[in-house]
């Protein structure tokens, strides 16, 4: 899959996905928390979607700095529903979503301390192992550090390094926070471990004050966004890339668009070539293979 | 755990305003900042309980639900990873707090409940469906049921009229609730208590109905000869017509 760009599996689009040509990701993204245990129309789109593209999962729940213990009886439903969608990328949220034994179904951003560091690492490392597969841990969008007692990105790439797992990198995420936090969005870039790098996020936005910023899913990727993805990607080796969009889902060719502005992003830096959305795709193409885009595709510039 | 005392009561304090909303001092954040994760946190509490609830929404109206979702986030300590299983939990709170008498809307838990089976029905697991042919005789055959369903007795008859003349309807309901086998979507039966039986022995003994007649004539007052035939044909059809039976057996 690497260099290919998805979009999430989404009920709002299900339908689209699976039945029309208005939209042709080459791969989908499942939240598992939304499709484990279902039956019925939803278990058979899912089925669907399994059978027509490949999967990645990207969890909600699985609050891996939380200080109560990891829900273990989740994790191993989860391992299941990754083993039967046969899913090789699983991602999560460098922050917790549960607090005094309770769920609060968003993302709070972790202190940035040494403590928290040892906490984390140690988790993501027994989750990796139960999962046995790698966790790809995102970079999330904050709207004030707590209690920090070191940087955004000492906490990060130390995490990273000593738990061996791998990074999601959320490209608007590092844009949002460098807005909301005033820092140099590629210097924060350029420090991460970028070979530690599983997986890209794009997304929209929201400003909401005039120094803040966020994270919606809900609208159109940014020029500067796109513009700090591909600083980004000259910088690494191919890897997925998925348009995250949550809602907001009327005009499908202006998601059809975004799709195709990242793939001719990537064609430029990656070589990568994209079929046409119907079939399974495999992974990336050799080296050297010319990419071409696939005929009826509409390219924008925003 | 490798989280110090004091990094772990910090996560509680943003955790418990969240689910609260009532202001605290967290150490180290940015001012003005903090109150989105509030409103971003109750956004989505509240998103999924208007979903799943459209008809408790409208019969309470805004203030009332506000309440509802309010007490239920910040004291109900919600357990499910999966949020589209909150709701279940809202009405398992509510119904344990007796949150119907006190506000003096009685039919509460019967709507809430009725509305949450909506939910449950849809997305619950696959259940294997019997081998069945489409030709057989109701009477001597035995049925096969569709599996995907619930009941569920209500005193408030809340799926058939508006909470306002529900509510002076008290008595015994009892409702099927069961999911299409072509389209997944659910559909609702309000079943009289003979039906009931009815429908429970088919399931439970799965015998042909003959076997069940003398048992339904007993427990109905009905004599067994025509008129109770012509009145089970006519519900066995009924159920047939809506996919609920499949139709006979194989084995």
């Amino acid at each position: 899959m690497e260099g290919k760009v998805g979009i999430g599996l989404r009920r709002d689009i299900a339908d689209v996905i699976l039945k029309s040509k208005e939209l042709s990701p080459d791969f989908l993204e499942i939240v598992p928390e939304n499709w484990m245990g279902i039956g019925g129309q939803w278990n058979r789109i899912r089925k669907a979607a399994v059978e027509k593209y490949p999967i990645t999962c990207h969890g909600l729940s699985l609050s891996i700095g939380s200080a109560e213990e990891l829900d273990w009886n989740f994790i191993r439903d989860l391992k299941s529903f990754l083993d039967e969608n046969n899913v090789r990328i699983f991602s999560e949220h460098l922050s917790y979503t549960k607090s005094q034994n309770a769920h609060l179904y968003d993302l709070l951003p972790i202190p940035f301390r040494r403590d928290a560091v040892d906490h984390v690492v140690d988790r993501i490392k027994r989750v990796q192992e139960t999962l046995e597969r790698p966790l790809a841990i995102e970079n999330v969008s904050y709207y004030t550090p707590v209690a920090a007692e070191m940087t955004e990105i000492e906490f990060i790439s130390e995490i990273v390094e000593r738990a061996d797992c791998k990074l999601l990198l959320d490209v608007n995420n590092v844009y949002v926070n460098a807005f909301n936090h005033k820092y140099d969005a590629k210097e924060y870039i350029g420090k991460l471990p970028l070979d530690k790098v599983e997986y890209i996020h794009m997304a929209g936005h929201e400003q909401v004050e005039p120094d803040l910023i966020i994270d919606t899913h809900g609208q159109p990727i940014i020029d500067p966004v796109y513009d700090l993805f591909e600083w980004t990607i000259q910088r690494m080796d191919p890897v997925p890339v998925l348009l995250e969009r949550d809602y907001n889902f009327d005009e499908l060719d202006q998601l059809q668009s975004e799709l195709a502005h990242l793939k001719s992003i990537i064609k430029k830096h990656w070589k990568v070539s994209y079929e046409s959305s119907t079939g399974k795709i495999s992974s990336a193409e050799p080296s050297g293979v010319s990419s071409a885009e696939p005929s009826g595709v509409h390219v924008t510039t925003k | 755990m490798k989280l110090h005392e004091d990094t772990a009561r910090i996560q509680d304090l943003l955790g418990e305003y969240c689910r609260t909303g009532e202001d605290t001092e967290i150490p180290g954040v940015t001012p003005g900042r903090v109150h989105h994760y509030r409103r971003l946190v109750y956004n989505v509490v509240r998103d999924t309980m208007d979903s799943a609830y459209p008809i408790t929404l409208a019969a309470l109206g805004e203030e009332h639900w506000d309440l509802l979702v309010q007490d239920f986030f910040s004291s109900g300590i919600p357990q499910t990873p999966q949020i589209w299983k909150l709701p279940f939990e809202f009405y398992r709170y509510h119904a344990s707090q007796e949150t119907g008498s006190r506000i003096r809307k009685p039919y509460l838990e019967d709507l809430l409940y009725f509305e949450w089976l909506e939910i449950e029905v849809h997305t619950m697991p696959d259940r294997p469906y019997p081998d069945f042919r489409k030709h057989g005789n109701i009477f001597n055959d035995r049925l096969a049921i569709n599996p995907e369903y619930e009941i569920i007795r209500l005193e408030y008859p809340v799926h058939l009229h508006a909470v306002k003349e529900a509510t002076d309807l008290k008595g015994d309901y009892f409702v099927l609730i069961f999911r299409s086998p072509e389209t997944g979507y659910v559909q609702f039966l309000n079943l009289s208590v003979l039906n009931t039986y009815i429908f429970t022995r088919l399931v439970e003994d799965g015998v042909p109905l003959n076997e069940l007649k003398g048992d339904i004539a007993s427990v109905s007052g009905i004599e067994s000869g025509k008129y109770l035939d012509d009145a089970l044909e006519k519900f066995i059809g009924d159920l047939m017509k809506k996919k609920l039976i499949l139709g006979f057996l194989k084995n």
